[in-house]
């Protein structure tokens, strides 16, 4: 880390106190959010519209006459200069206003908001399976790292890492739903319209992304706790007489788990990635699903605004995490 | 060990289920337990997509196969042989020189909405066509305007003959539309049929509802959805797991054997218009040798290319037409492997060291074939370079569109997609003046002996001079649930009739 910055912060906080600190910390953190979003919306533009394939053509398809090419792509605003669609976009997409799908012809905010809503409780629920997988297998995996218990633990975190999302889910599928038939192998039911068809429905997606997750996230939590396990405080609790496991109940769990908060958070951008893969693989209705038709009929704004919708939304967790973090954790204020 | 069935909890859970069973059976006996449901919903899966619901404005077969004689009818209509039938028209007269369609109306139809059904509907729907964009309007060019005789008369007047009118009325340009509805068509759907457009969510699922009011038998289950599967191995597992009733257009040809073999599924194999060509760029300088493409022709092996792409289900062709035309000639002898021919006929034309790119759109028989056609083609010394583009956007633009590529493979969908070799603009670079005289007879044509016979001589002068490789015609795969009967067998590039789909319950 570079000396320069803690000592302008430490004369910062001579100057204004820990508040004005805290402020700035977090201020700055905000303002790098926005410059990313910014230059992240002028790469997705410039990299879509180097795309090849034909909007109006994808559009109309094999027998489009020339004349219709055109009209189609005067009434979009195609035939403009680059700059001026990018900077129509952007403050359309600043606004709220996403513009209008070229494929289904319908408001893109809207189709985007009704897929966010479906892929944010597909991710949620692996999130939470993950969690609920890595933390007591990571732990354990840690504490009973040279028995065999813990390399078996070991071993198939490592396999878990390896496995591809689709092919958790296909593994799942072949299983659970066309082996046992305990669950349906696709669909999505909206929770107010049927909420056992949705746990149903949501079990094996949610265990294809969690199950992966909580693989890795496990290697994770294993390492905080055995690094943990080293620390100064926990050789003084165990030569105050405390047996291992209390005491790493007692002290050392709750030290080890802001490492593992942070690789979440890293996670999640991951686990939304593996959801636009899951949710084509269980046919739901998300982000995912629409992304791909999207590109398929290349309606370039509904693609733009999906990107840029999972892009804000990961930038806006890590900046969340970000800033608990500093509010948590002091030493963090004036480290970065 | 313990026998399971032994245990008091087993048997108590056994007859708390025997008894729920009678009660289910008690109370269906109680409605109808033998025949079909007339409350039944069935639920079928589906791979194209429809982008949204206007037709006229949006390319692909999707929305009008799920659209039209379901939701929208014309004057007249294909029947599941393919044969024009009344609809909206209960008859029509063609005069002597074939350029005024007269037809009769029925008078007891209304749209969905209530606008009645009339004379000025089918002019103001016919002479909309100008206004589409999508779904080749020009197959209809001929139509000059409408003229209403009376309420339930109208006359469709052609500024020259055209046999085929007909048929195109029988399909998606046929349409009817209430003049108030069109300019919602991409959201909403408003026709005369028998069913009603409910909701089309997220480009998943396609929600239709039994129209009580229709004007003639109402539809057999109370109501359809459309559900769309991107896979075709989704389609399949949702089918083994109950999450749709049946799969129409099924993509999975190597799942066909397995569904034979399960009792709980019936199997049924039909018709489609698609024809699977390798089309030839017959600009290119070497290419544009007919001895050179006929070479290449007969270095193909059809039927490893029909195992290769669909597991060996649908027909092997030699030529452009399909079984279901009327003008359907089987010349898959005359163009059956040879690759000692082919060899002799690229020596004769002179023709060394050819290296050609084959364009090959991805999607899954696409690219199988194009390895089984390298693999021929390297057998008579031609080198095959392969080129994956994405389809439909890349390849409609830069294969298509710029008639950029040397070889290229592509199923046309589109019915009688024979007329296609009249048109020296398309991208095969195809253009015979011989066989454009035989489409203009045929077009000019007034019974159908002559129009048949006209078409099979330009069908003779396509095969001849061969733009293109004909390797097979598609199968129509439909695999159907326990209980579910009245499928489409057919898929005749028209609607997918769903009205005749009954569900025993």
């Amino acid at each position: 880390m570079s000396t320069a910055s803690v000592s302008t912060d430490a004369v910062g906080s001579a100057g204004r106190g820990a508040g004005g600190v805290l402020a700035v910390a977090v201020l700055r953190r905000i303002g790098v959010f926005v410059l990313t979003v910014l230059v992240a919306s002028l790469v997705v533009f410039a990299l879509l519209n180097v795309l090849p394939g034909d909007v109006a053509r994808a559009q109309l398809g094999m027998n489009a006459s020339d004349a219709d090419v055109a009209q189609f792509r005067a009434e979009h605003g195609l035939d403009r200069p680059l700059p001026v669609q990018y900077l129509g976009w952007i403050t359309g997409f600043l606004t709220g206003d996403m513009g209008t799908s070229y494929s289904s012809r319908t408001p893109v905010a809207l189709q985007v908001f009704d897929a966010l809503q479906v892929s944010l409780i597909l991710v949620g629920a692996g999130i939470l399976i993950a969690v609920l997988i890595a933390l007591p297998l990571g732990t354990l995996a840690a504490v009973r790292q040279n028995r065999p218990d813990g390399a078996l633990l070991s071993a198939l975190s490592q396999v878990g890492i390896a496995v591809p999302n689709f092919l958790a889910g296909l593994l799942l599928i072949s299983i659970f739903a066309v082996g046992l038939g305990w669950l349906p192998s696709g669909g999505w039911t909206a929770p107010a319209e049927g909420f056992g068809d949705f746990l149903r429905q949501l079990t094996l997606p949610a265990l294809a992304l969690g199950l992966v997750r909580g693989a890795i996230l496990s290697r994770y939590t294993r390492a905080a706790v055995l690094e943990v396990m080293r620390e100064d405080f926990m050789r003084t609790a165990r030569a105050k007489g405390l047996m291992p496991a209390a005491a790493l109940r007692r002290h050392g769990l709750r030290n080890a788990l802001v490492p593992v908060v942070t690789v979440t958070s890293v996670e999640f951008s991951a686990l939304v990635i593996g959801a636009v893969v899951i949710e084509t693989v269980f046919v739901i209705p998300g982000l995912g699903s629409l992304l791909m038709r999207a590109v398929d009929n290349r309606d370039l704004i509904q693609v733009q605004a999906i990107v840029m919708c999972v892009v804000v939304l990961v930038l806006l967790v890590n900046l969340l995490v970000d800033i608990t973090r500093t509010l948590i954790d002091p030493r963090l204020r004036s480290t970065r | 060990m313990r026998n399971p069935h032994r245990h008091p909890l087993a048997a108590a859970l056994a007859l708390g289920a025997l008894g729920l069973t009678a009660c289910s059976a008690g109370s269906e006996d109680g409605a109808d337990s033998a025949g079909p449901a007339q409350d039944a919903s069935v639920s079928i899966g589906l791979a194209a997509v429809p982008a949204n619901l206007d037709y006229t404005t949006t390319g692909g077969a999707a929305i009008f196969e799920a659209l039209l004689y379901n939701v929208y009818e014309g004057l007249v209509r294909l029947d599941d042989d393919g044969e024009v039938q009344p609809l909206l028209a209960e008859s029509w007269e063609i005069s002597e020189d074939g350029t005024e369609y007269t037809f009769t109306l029925r008078d007891d139809v209304t749209f969905h909405d209530g606008t009645p059904f009339d004379a000025e509907i089918v002019k103001f729907s016919l002479e909309r066509l100008d206004e589409w964009t999508a779904n080749t309007p020009d197959n209809l060019a001929a139509i000059d305007s409408v003229e209403v005789e009376s309420p339930t008369e109208a006359t469709v007047v052609l500024s020259e003959p055209d046999y085929d009118a007909l048929y195109w009325l029988a399909g998606p340009l046929g349409t009817m539309f209430a003049p108030d509805s069109v300019d919602d068509l991409a959201s909403e759907a408003n026709g005369t049929g028998p069913f009603t457009f409910e909701s089309y969510e997220n480009a998943v699922q396609l929600d239709l509802a039994r129209n009580e009011d229709y004007w003639a038998e109402p539809a057999g289950v109370a109501e359809a959805s459309l559900v769309y599967y991107s896979d075709a191995a989704a389609a399949a597992n949702a089918l083994r797991t109950d999450g749709v009733d049946a799969v129409l257009r099924a993509e999975a040809y190597d799942q066909v054997e397995s569904f034979e073999g399960d009792e709980r599924f019936e199997v049924s194999i039909g018709d489609t218009q698609s024809v699977v060509v390798l089309p030839m760029n017959n600009d290119h300088p070497q290419l544009s040798d007919p001895q050179v493409r006929e070479a290449i022709s007969l270095a193909i092996d059809k039927e490893a290319v029909l195992a290769a792409a669909a597991s060996g289900h649908g027909t092997v062709l030699g030529g452009p037409s399909v079984p279901t035309d009327p003008y359907y000639a089987d010349y898959s002898e005359e163009r059956s492997h040879d690759p000692a021919a082919a060899r002799q006929l690229l020596e004769e034309a002179g023709v060394e060291d050819l290296n050609l790119t084959f364009t090959v759109p991805n999607r899954p028989y696409a690219e199988a074939i194009a390895q089984v056609v390298q693999d021929d083609l390297g057998e008579i010394g031609i080198s095959v370079e392969l080129e994956t583009q994405e389809f439909p956007a890349v390849w409609v633009e830069r294969t298509m569109t710029d008639q950029d590529y040397d070889l290229t493979v592509v199923s046309h969908v589109e019915p009688r997609n024979m007329i296609s070799y009249d048109d020296p603009d398309y991208y095969w670079g195809y253009d015979s003046a011989e066989a454009s005289e035989h489409f203009s007879e045929a077009r000019a044509a007034t019974d159908d002996a002559d129009y048949a016979e006209a078409m099979e001589a330009a069908a003779d002068q396509v095969v001849e001079d061969a733009p293109g490789v004909w390797l097979y015609n598609s199968p129509n795969i439909v695999i159907s649930g326990e209980g579910v009967d009245g499928l489409p067998q057919n898929d005749l590039g028209v609607g997918m009739d769903l009205s005749e789909i009954t569900v025993n319950q």
